[in-house]
């Protein structure tokens, strides 16, 4: 076993998490950005030609060293001569070029790790290419991140930074190795339903024994972006924002949403709540003028609990899409393969920073619990009364990682000695090429 | 980016983070040559303890790198280090200079602890040459710090100049040969005007210099060494002397990131070929594949 932490590496299409395994939280989160040389809108990718004559040395310019990654991106975003791309779309790997030298910097500037040295833990999207049609609703059966992206990252890996080993792990299955760390895990099972929450869009991922149930998947396109806009529509309605400058607005509801949002059980009773003792409830938000100091102060109201209600009640929010989050759910197990939808109900894992709300895995539960149970009921009263069903256990784990779970849950995994063994090393690459990413090899469950 | 930094980004960021909203952490992390951090707070929240393991402290204890260290950081600097640690050091987070200027420059000095820690024999040599000057004769002892398992630093101070060989192995073929012809650049670039106060470099494949040839070393086409020959102008100046080292301790890592850089650029090039010739196939395609094809199906046979 070596002696260095392996890297684990996730870059998402919005941020990147990397960081050492065996520590709880990434080292590094900034977004996927990166800013070169050449206007963004420039068409022709092509990078530059030596022109210069001269001995070799004088000939190519450090125009392909002069770049920035992440916050620096942006931060140079208006730099003159700057461009910010950003190398991933929709989960997947857009331009290859861009990446390269992304993760050139990230493993020498940030990381400062010797490739040669590291194992690393690459997290792979599974689902992708979100087809959103004009109505707005996401086609349910996406195609997967095809493997050749895969076979393509291996390649840099192995052939650019030549690093030691690699393993490519799926998102679910470390999101539900993260769920691991909570109390209420007694056995390591990687079956169950992930609900992945970013900021753009709700995935609801199967998994049995370590593998996607790919044709089961299901997104929701409310995520924290749309939950952010809803608080700032209810903030503007009563006319809070006026006290607000205009380009912090979103912000400011953003902030809202973090620090005092939660969800409710019943909706009805909580507004009663408000009305009934105002000054218990309403809270007030302290803000200060980003450019003169001046400060403010906004009232945090009903959008307390109304913020995550649209996942449970989304016609609150969109006209568009109607299905609760508890339907979509158990639509994703009645799907599955029935031999593993008791496993399913029973471990379903949040993950991402849009679960993070109070009480929302009780909520979940508690109304997949009321589905599931009129179901049994009604298939009872079907059969005459005649057989009945010993009830299926439905559980919703919360953790405390919950926010980078899948960065967590890969960091927990590479951090087990199988880890070592099960990863793809450099003298495999070179013997075989970079087909062997197709292998894909679960590990660290205790019921394997 | 064209040269790496010498401070750690980890390092720095936490503590910046950690002086402004104190909290508890447990993180360890790496930096370059195989060298291992781990900043904790053991006890309380605003106390961090820094522990750094180094492969060749025992070296580098020996070319005084814990006077370089105590001096840099006087009484942070623990007696006792973290198990499986070398060194280890405490910040009281209380007790950060307040103005934002000296609060950064601490955080910086503190984010330089591996720079310092592998700055000692070259500080040593430098000494030497001063002493050995005065004497006018002489050569001082080779210091040999082995920093990674089969790669070492060699330094010599002579009187009139210190002499530093580094040797450096190529796990791949085409590093090698990249290594190659950059080194190689690297000693033509020199001949160029605007750079010709710049060390002298020597660069020289399996065989190893005069300097430490009886060493015995083992010969292998993989090791490549790379001598500096250092003057009296690049270390007289503190200052200038301070960038000497920070550079010339990173120039392994610096090679072998600008070999990546090559090859990314490379590979960028190659991508760009390749979708160029993808166009010039789909040019040569049939414009109508999909003309109407059709099947007889009733074939008269009784004609």
């Amino acid at each position: 076993m070596p002696q260095l932490a392996p890297i684990i590496c996730d870059n998402g299409t919005g941020y990147s998490k990397i960081g050492f395994a065996g520590n709880s939280d990434p080292s590094f989160v900034f977004p996927t950005a990166i800013s070169t040389r050449g206007s963004a809108t420039q068409s022709s990718r092509a990078p530059a030609v030596p022109s210069k004559p001269g001995n070799l040395a004088s000939k190519r310019g450090v125009e392909d060293l002069d770049f920035f990654i992440g916050d620096e991106a942006l931060a140079n975003a208006k730099t003159p001569g700057y461009g910010v791309h950003y190398p991933i779309r929709h989960g997947m790997i857009d331009n290859w070029d861009h990446m390269e030298r992304y993760w050139e910097q990230v493993i020498f500037k940030y990381l400062r790790a010797e490739p040669e040295d590291h194992y690393f833990l690459l997290v792979r999207s599974f689902t992708f290419d979100l087809i959103i049609t004009p109505l707005n609703c996401v086609q349910t059966e996406p195609p997967l991140n095809p493997p050749e992206n895969r076979e393509q990252t291996a390649e840099i890996f192995f052939e650019s930074f030549n690093i030691k080993g690699l393993y490519i792990a799926v998102q679910a299955v470390l999101a539900l190795a993260a769920s691991w760390s909570s109390p209420k895990v007694t056995d390591r099972t990687l079956t169950g339903t992930v609900i992945d929450s970013g900021d753009g869009v709700t995935h609801v991922i199967p998994c049995a024994e370590g593998y996607v149930i790919g044709s089961a998947i299901k997104h929701i396109p409310i995520a924290g972006r749309d939950i952010t806009q809803f608080v700032l529509n209810l903030l503007r309605e009563r006319g809070e924002t006026a006290a607000i400058p205009p380009e912090d607005q979103l912000k400011i509801a953003g902030k809202v949403k973090e620090n005092f949002s939660y969800v409710c059980q019943d909706i009805v009773k909580e507004f009663r709540k408000y009305d009934v003792e105002p000054y218990t409830y309403f809270q007030r938000y302290e803000g200060e003028h980003s450019v003169t100091g001046r400060q403010y102060s906004i009232d945090v109201g009903y959008e307390r609990f109304l913020a995550p209600e649209i996942f449970f009640n989304p016609e609150i929010y969109s006209s568009d899409f109607l299905t609760p989050l508890p339907d979509i759910v158990d639509d994703v197990i009645q799907q599955s393969p029935i031999d593993v939808r008791r496993g399913l109900y029973k471990n379903i894992v949040l993950s991402g920073g849009s679960t993070m709300f109070q009480h929302f895995g009780n909520r979940l539960k508690r109304d997949l619990k009321h589905l599931v149970d009129r179901r049994l009921d009604a298939s009872a009263l079907a059969s005459g009364s005649a057989l009945r069903s010993s009830g299926v256990e439905v559980d919703v784990i919360s953790h405390k990682r919950q926010r980078y779970a899948v960065w967590f849950g890969g960091s927990l995994l590479a951090d087990l000695p199988e880890f070592y063994s099960s990863c793809h090393t450099k003298a495999q690459y070179d013997e075989i090429g970079p087909s062997i990413c197709r292998r894909y090899q679960i590990f660290g469950s205790a019921t394997q | 980016m064209i040269l790496l930094e010498s401070h750690n980004v980890i390092i720095k960021t936490t503590l910046a983070d950690k002086i402004n909203k104190p909290s508890s952490l447990d993180v360890s992390f790496v930096d370059y040559d195989g060298v291992r951090f781990r900043l904790s707070t053991p006890e309380r929240k605003t106390a961090l303890l820094l522990s750094m393991q180094i492969r060749c402290w025992d070296e580098l204890v020996r070319y005084g790198a814990l006077d370089v260290l105590r001096r840099e950081y006087g009484s942070l600097l623990k007696d006792q280090a973290e198990g499986e640690y070398n060194v280890s050091m405490e910040i009281d987070l209380e007790q950060v200079p307040a103005g934002a200027e000296d609060r950064e420059a601490f955080i910086d000095s503190i984010a330089l602890f591996k720079r310092n820690a592998l700055a000692a024999p070259f500080e040593l040599a430098f000494k030497t040459q001063k002493e050995l000057e005065e004497a006018n004769a002489g050569q001082g002892d080779l210091m040999q710090i082995h920093y990674r398992d089969e790669e070492a630093i060699y330094v010599q101070a002579a009187n009139d100049r210190v002499t530093v060989i580094f040797s450096t192995i190529f796990s791949d073929e085409t590093d090698r040969i990249f290594g190659k012809v950059f080194l190689q650049e690297f000693v033509d670039a020199r001949r160029l005007p605007a750079i010709q106060n710049a060390p002298q470099v020597l660069y020289s494949n399996r065989d190893p210099p005069l300097e430490i040839r009886h060493l015995n070393l083992q010969k292998s086409e993989d090791i490549g060494y790379v001598t500096f020959v250092l003057f009296p102008r690049h270390f007289s100046n503190p200052a200038v002397a301070a960038t000497t080292i920070s550079q010339v301790q990173l120039f392994r890592d610096y090679l072998h990131y600008h070999i990546k850089c090559s090859k990314a650029y490379m590979h960028s090039r190659m991508r760009h070929r390749a979708a160029e010739f993808q166009k010039v196939l789909n040019r040569a395609k049939q414009e109508n594949t999909s003309a109407e094809k059709k099947t007889v199906r009733f074939v008269a046979s009784f004609i």
